[in-house]
């Protein structure tokens, strides 16, 4: 049992069942003999040969198109879609094709397809690059959104992003690819879709986040503790269709709720979050539902980037705020 | 860049770090004399077309590949016309990088250097190269230096910007070590594999390019350099899965109740299969026996009350929090037992404040001492403003109050509010100075030709004068529309500044409660209230003889720098002339 990084671990995942499926293939720019620019698909082409690890042109749409027709007819394709920033092109077969499918055929032809996508910002990377707009797709009827925070759920997860029967979008937090590494034996076990994660209990607060954030977020919790502040830490992980259940009952146990996103604030996964626990959960709230995001501008580059980025410090301070309220 | 020997060109690295490319098109023949620079041949690597243009002047001796062909990067391309020797040179050395480097960036992943150029560098103690920053890119420029010679390093400290021609990364130390030198200055432009930083002490003799060397099958594709756009943070921290959160989502999505699943893992820890097979089972959340479902939780509130243990929403809590009201001693009668407004604030007027105030102890004379319970409040909102205004109206005003009854023995049944409006309205015209505004100061007074009357209405709060404009234009439904239209803004707190604000005379109905005559208090700048007492039967002589008569009583106060005893008195019999109309 190896100890390896997220990354690896989507590599082990993908690995895994193409080895065990012959209907999965893999393909995207740069993904065959590159191995990905991120070292996804690391030695999957030298494994699986060209026909199943396909190189393809810089062409987004046709990634999404040429997935989405494998899928109508029984395969069961992962595309990589290089930088979540260059999915949009994709977004016309995704939204109008790929998330109606079912609907449209009335469950004749669903489609078994997961479109991968690093996201996110954090390593100095250039325009087009950072962004996190998960929201996007999370709005969308139809489509699954899966989002790893570590290398064992980047493992379960896309291990049952591959099974699902339905379009999954695979968005993987590249600023965490390589922070920590987790031990996982490559047993094909998969993770539930469509359930948050309580990764710590506390009684004080609810802290929500998802992918890179969490970190953040699990740090946040530690440093609260030894302040005498109790925080649950919630892994969302699939942030559509989105498990406000688990979300709900730790609302009404704690009383307070913050959520940490690194997207920007206006229109975001946070403000729904916000809105369904208003609606369902205001009897329980002894303050107001707090936010720590991003800026609503344009992810900037290297040099201030670093402002951008959601800190510690900043839900700590949103915690004491909304703990102190009265 | 490239390893060009005297009339012989090899490929060179077209830029991407990849191994090799293929000839797509000649774009010269054998014999051909080309100059400088002259597009020679079109390469296509696994990311572009390339054309790649003569190094020379001179005429083309050999085209070493066919269209199609596949070249090693460093074999070699074209043979030209040079001192009557085509001399070849070794490729296959250029070709086959076989330097790696472990300590490259801290990926500690396995980094080739470029395969473009082999460096060969012999320095003392350990070095550090440029690792590959970046998709391949050949080189990267020194943005700034964070250390300096002779600084000692800690590992992963940051010791340089480097710039590529995708991003600004930082560049962390592989080792904990002493800087000997550093290889270059801002601006300068280091190529992949180039030494970048020396480490070591000057005695230093050990020779160590590479602390591992690294046997790399080079065929097709370049061994994982780890390529990344930007900086990917790395460690190599090993992080323990939090099983039991994905056991109680599993759990959770497949209902499946965990009490009553027993484990088959490690130390009987509950494993995913276990849970998948306790669905099978229909262990399911629900189906536990009646014996073993654990007591309900006691419901008594604890003394020590915790908020959660009551639903109530924020702006309900709030409001308890304001009249000092614990949630533990309200009804629930909202939706679901929550506890709703009324709820308080019915909890507030039945009960002293229960938010146990310091006990104080007072000792009597010989009686036993007491325990009494002192806390102040704190006055605030309308009641804070009702007790600022009647000290302003205290200090200026000089009152004078009139009393008489009025017979409303005649009155339909009717709301009587209207009526003691009309009545004012109707006085106002016969005897306009008490509807009027007055400043003591300027000694100025303003006769109003519209009547605005205030209504004093008490409510928990404190009280409140909000105000019948142009009442004198209004008929008694309007004015009944609009009572009722104010007590439920009062009612939800839905009062606004201009509601209360232009009153030119007040009526005060206590008699509504209690009371038959009263000095009601003058708001300035206006110069009269009337108040209304509870009505009474009374027994009167008239010309028919005893009479049962209803009566009204009324007591009108009038501020005396603004008005004459006259006025007032004409303006008072105009109001019982009025209200003792039938109809």
């Amino acid at each position: 049992m190896a100890a390896i990084t997220l990354i690896e671990a989507v590599n082990m995942a993908i690995s895994h069942e193409m080895g065990v499926d012959k209907e999965v293939v893999v393909f995207g720019e740069d993904v065959g003999i590159n191995g990905g620019v991120f070292r996804a698909t690391d030695g999957l082409q030298e494994k699986y040969g060209e026909e199943r690890v396909i190189d393809t042109p810089l062409a987004e749409a046709m990634i999404a198109g040429v997935a989405i027709g494998m899928a109508a007819q029984g395969m069961k394709p992962i595309a990589e879609i290089q930088f979540m920033g260059f999915i949009f092109p994709a977004a016309d077969h995704i939204i109008s094709h790929c998330a109606r499918m079912r609907n449209r055929t009335r469950g004749r032809l669903t489609l078994p397809m997961v479109i991968r996508a690093p996201f996110g910002g954090g390593i100095h990377a250039p325009e087009n690059h950072s962004e996190s707009t998960e929201a996007i797709f999370a709005h969308i009827p139809g489509l699954k959104v899966v989002i790893p925070s570590n290398p064992s759920r980047a493992y379960g997860l896309m291990l049952a992003a591959i099974r699902d029967p339905d379009p999954v979008i695979f968005l993987e937090p590249k600023r965490v690819y390589r922070i920590e590494k987790h031990e996982i034996e490559d047993n094909g076990e998969d993770y539930p879709l469509g359930m948050c994660f309580v990764d710590r209990e506390g009684t004080d607060i609810t802290l929500v986040s998802w992918g890179a954030m969490l970190h953040e977020t699990k740090q946040a919790a530690e440093k609260l503790a030894d302040m005498g502040i109790s925080a649950e830490v919630i892994d969302v992980a699939t942030v559509s269709p989105l498990d406000i259940d688990t979300i709900l009952e730790s609302v009404e146990k704690t009383g307070r709720i913050c959520i940490v996103q690194e997207a920007p604030k206006a229109g975001a996964l946070g403000s729904e979050i916000a809105a369904e626990v208003a609606e369902k959960s205001l009897m329980s709230l002894l303050a107001p539902i707090g936010r720590v995001s991003g800026y609503d501008i344009v992810i900037p580059y290297y040099r201030l980037e670093k402002q951008y980025m959601p800190k510690v410090e900043y839900i700590i301070d949103e915690v004491k705020r909304l703990v102190e309220y009265k | 860049m490239n390893t060009v020997a005297m009339k012989v060109f090899n490929l060179p690295d077209l830029g991407e770090g990849l191994p090799d490319a293929e000839i797509v098109r000649w774009l010269v023949k054998e014999g051909d004399t080309v100059a400088l620079d002259q597009p020679m041949v079109e390469m296509e690597t696994a990311k572009a077309v390339v054309e790649v243009p003569s190094p020379y002047k001179g005429v083309i001796t050999k085209l070493c590949g066919a269209e199609g062909d596949v070249i090693d990067v460093g074999a070699v391309l074209v043979e030209f016309d040079g001192d009557g020797s085509s001399a070849s040179i070794d490729a296959s050395e250029a070709s086959t990088p076989t330097e790696s480097d472990q300590q490259t960036i801290p990926a500690t992943q396995p980094q080739t250097a470029s395969v473009s150029q082999p460096q060969m560098i012999t320095v003392t103690g350990d070095v550090f190269k440029l690792p590959d920053l970046g998709e391949g890119l050949p080189d990267a420029e020194i943005v700034r230096w964070l250390v300096a010679e002779g600084d000692v390093l800690a590992l992963d400290q940051p010791m340089v910007e480097m710039e590529t021609a995708k991003a600004v990364v930082e560049v962390p130390s592989p080792f904990a070590a002493k800087v000997a030198k550093l290889h270059g200055q801002a601006g300068d432009v280091i190529e992949v594999g180039a030494l970048l930083v020396s480490f070591g002490d000057s005695e230093a003799v050990e020779t160590k390019t590479a602390s591992v060397e690294q046997e790399t099958p080079v065929e097709n594709k370049p061994v994982d350099a780890a390529t990344v756009v930007g900086a990917v943070q790395v460690g190599n921290k090993v992080v323990v899965e939090s099983a039991s959160a994905v056991i109680k989502a599993l759990a959770k999505k497949l209902k499946v109740d965990l009490s009553q699943v027993s484990g088959s893992g490690i130390d009987g820890a509950i494993i995913q299969a276990d849970v998948k097979q306790a669905k099978k089972d229909g262990k399911l959340i629900g189906t536990k026996t009646a014996a073993s479902v654990a007591p309900p939780i006691n419901s008594q509130p604890s003394s020590d009350e915790n908020p959660l243990d009551f639903k109530a929403s924020p702006a309900v809590r709030a409001h308890a929090h304001r009249l000092n009201v614990a949630l533990s001693q309200c009804a629930a009668s909202g939706k679901k037992g929550s506890i709703t407004k009324s709820d308080v604030d019915a909890a507030a007027s039945s009960s002293s404040p229960t938010t146990a105030p310091k006990p104080v102890s007072v000792a009597s004379g010989g009686l036993p001492s007491v325990q009494v319970s002192v806390e102040p409040q704190t006055v605030r909102g309308v009641r804070r403003a009702m007790a600022m205004g009647m000290a302003k109206a205290h200090a200026t005003v000089v009152p004078t109050t009139l009393v008489e009854d009025a017979d409303i023995t005649n009155w339909p049944k009717q709301d009587s509010l209207a009526r003691y409006v009309r009545a004012l309205v109707f006085a106002s015209k016969i005897e306009p100075a008490l509807n009027c505004w007055f400043d003591g100061e300027k000694y100025e007074r303003l006769i109003h030709p519209n009547v605005h009357v205030g209504i004093a209405i008490d409510s928990p709060d404190g009280l409140y004068v909000p105000v019948i404009h142009d009442a004198d234009r209004k008929d008694a439904t309007q004015v009944r529309a609009r009572v009722q239209d104010l007590r439920q803004k009062i009612e939800s707190k839905g009062l606004k500044q201009e509601d209360q604000q232009g009153a030119t005379i007040t009526l005060s109905n206590f008699g509504s409660i209690a009371g038959r005559y009263g000095s009601p208090v003058v708001s300035p700048p206006q110069v009269a209230i009337l108040g209304t007492g509870r009505f009474r039967s009374e027994l009167k002589l008239t010309n028919k003889g005893i009479e049962n008569r209803k009566m009204l009583p009324l007591s009108l106060t009038f501020d005396h720098r603004a008005c004459t005893g006259g006025e007032a008195a004409r303006f008072l019999a105009a109001i019982i002339e009025d209200l003792q109309k039938a109809v």
